[in-house]
């Protein structure tokens, strides 16, 4: 057993009479691949807007290693190591797509006010690294010739992998991929499914993963959630997950 | 790299010599001085009210007010404080500073309030600076504050400007300026990537307020007096006017706006009110046919002002062509 990286404590996070998340417990180890899965309105995508700081919980306790995040704001987090995609694309679209990255950087760099104004050497320098650290992670994410584009004009799977650029330009250490294979067709998924193991290992992350594509889950995750009305269903390895009777009867209803 | 600070540097001494000629010989008319003067000062206003309204993409009305707060502010240090032209520089820090603090208090409201409800709450602070200078006696009231002393000349006007370019590319260029950018475009996002947008926006607003307060400081001390009623609803549409004209989130763009306006108002003096339907005749055609100003989100570069140079030329070029063609065949 690992190091418990991220951990829900009893969330719930109630809007007004709707129960988004409802009693829900569940903690993710140091480099795993974890998914959540579940039927549309399951409250997946409020797990991770709970974790990422959008919305603080009702009850319970959310925790990143030994700190609690419940009232943290969120660029905080971010900076602290839990970066996220988007279900809908939320690229900065008037910008470049190196600008974009850039962005990303904000938690990381120590100049201040006086430093910009002054153009001292840590502001040079700063500027200088991010700028190289941010043309590698276009590098190894294949974007390069795409730099110096408006984000904005792109084609849709580049927007997408441009979207996980920025969130690794965070430097986190946990990964929020928020249906990252959504639209797209399987040679597509083929190669994302190669991509989030290659930077899993090349970056150290751990990876957090909402999906649909149950051919993605089933063949990368470690460890599957399954989320039903805002409660835990079940949680197990992928082929446990397959088997089980409450899963199938979730998704595909009771056999008479 | 060394040779072009060297030109920079040469051509501020350039623009110094130049500004001290005008200043002090006598050899333009003194009043087309006094234009350039309003349309150095409005750059640097227009670059201030840029910076919240184009860069960071807040509609704020507030400008008038700060105006206000740095005009009255500067003026009351010159008059009681510090009276002699070697500490003007002071006052116009005052002005900028005291400016500064009144944008930044500002920027507090804009962390949960947006749109039409900001453009409301900074309106209300315009006009209620404005209604307190009316109707406090200290200042003058609504007969205004005078003797300022005549300090603001060109040389004045122009190294402030300098400083404001300055300030306002460095500011661009740096994290906070990529960041307003991002939170301008999408502000849930932006902070899900690890910006902190309530210090962007009190440093962003913090910029512009100074830029602001030092154009009011400017401007009292050119026309040797202030009163509330310069700091009234034509301030707040001049201001948005230039900027959308210039073009938002653009720093030439802003001087160009300053500079056509300024003309323009200028130019229209003489047909009296009608000026105002004119300008707004104007600006209804920019909005329809360069919807981002002049130039919107972009710099007008040397490159730019060559392809427009040699566009033109083309263009002259190819009518002289015609017309000498034409004349030949007259001939025969």
């Amino acid at each position: 057993m690992g190091e418990k990286v991220v951990s829900f404590n009893n969330i719930c996070m109630y809007f007004g009479g709707v129960k988004a998340i409802d009693d829900l417990s569940f903690s993710v180890e140091k480099g795993q691949i974890f998914g959540i899965i579940g039927p549309n309105g399951a409250g997946k995508t409020t797990v991770f807007n709970v974790l990422s700081g959008v919305y603080i919980p009702t009850s319970g306790e959310v925790k990143y290693r030994d700190q609690v995040l419940n009232n943290v704001p969120a660029h905080k987090i971010t900076a602290n190591g839990i970066a996220r995609t988007f279900q809908n694309i939320c690229l900065f679209n008037d910008q470049t797509v190196l600008d974009n990255l850039k962005i990303a950087y904000y938690g990381h760099s120590k100049y201040n006010v006086l430093d910009v104004i002054l153009g001292t050497k840590r502001f040079r320098e700063e500027e200088a690294s991010i700028e190289k650290e941010c043309l590698d992670i276009l590098d190894y994410l294949g974007l390069k010739d795409f730099a110096a584009q408006k984000a904005g004009a792109l084609p849709y799977g580049a927007q997408r992998r441009v979207e996980l650029a920025r969130a690794i330009a965070c430097k986190p250490e946990v990964l929020l991929l928020d249906e990252p294979a959504a639209g797209m067709n399987p040679a597509e998924i083929e190669a994302l499914n190669q991509l989030i193991q290659n930077i899993r290992d090349h970056y150290g992350l751990t990876v957090l993963l909402v999906e649909h594509q149950m051919r993605l889950v089933m063949s990368i995750c470690d460890e599957i959630l399954v989320v039903n009305f805002g409660k835990k269903l079940a949680q197990g390895k992928p082929h446990e997950i397959k088997n089980n009777s409450d899963v199938l009867e979730a998704y595909l209803g009771k056999a008479n | 790299m060394k040779s072009k600070i060297l030109k920079n540097i040469l051509l501020f001494l350039a623009g110094l010599a130049v500004c001290f000629i005008c200043d002090n010989l006598g050899l333009i008319k003194s009043s087309y001085i006094l234009v350039v003067e309003y349309i150095g000062i409005y750059s640097i206003f227009v670059l201030g009210v840029n910076v919240v309204n184009g860069y960071l993409g807040i509609f704020s009305l507030a400008h008038a007010g700060i105006m206000a707060i740095g005009a009255y502010s500067s003026a009351l240090v010159s008059m009681y404080v510090f009276d002699s032209i070697f500490t003007f520089p002071i006052s116009i820090l005052v002005g900028g500073l005291m400016g500064m603090l009144a944008g930044m208090l500002l920027a507090t409201s804009s962390f949960k309030v947006s749109g039409d409800y900001l453009a409301i709450i900074t309106l209300g602070f315009s006009l209620i600076i404005k209604s307190i200078v009316q109707n406090w006696g200290f200042v003058g009231g609504s007969r205004g504050l005078r003797p300022i002393p005549k300090y603001t000349s060109l040389i004045v006007i122009f190294v402030c400007l300098i400083i404001a370019i300055i300030l306002v590319n460095k500011f661009v260029k740096s994290k906070y300026g990529r960041s307003i950018l991002a939170i301008r475009d999408n502000h849930v996002a932006s902070e899900l990537v690890s910006v902190d947008n309530k210090k962007c926006k009190t440093v962003a607003f913090g910029l512009s307020s100074f830029l602001i307060g030092i154009s009011g400081a400017l401007v009292c001390h050119l026309l040797a007096y202030t009163n509330p009623a310069s700091y009234g609803y034509t301030t707040i549409v001049d201001g948005l006017v230039m900027v959308y004209l210039g073009g938002i989130g653009s720093i030439t763009g802003s001087i160009i706006g300053a500079t056509v306006w300024e003309i323009l108002v200028q130019a229209l003096r003489g047909i009296g009110t009608w000026r105002w339907v004119i300008g707004g005749a104007i600006m209804v055609l920019v909005m329809i046919f360069l919807p981002k100003g002049i130039c919107g989100n972009r710099e007008l570069t040397w490159n730019d002002m060559k392809r427009l140079w040699a566009a033109i030329k083309e263009k002259f070029g190819s009518l002289k062509a015609a017309k000498s063609k034409a004349s030949g065949k007259e001939g025969k």
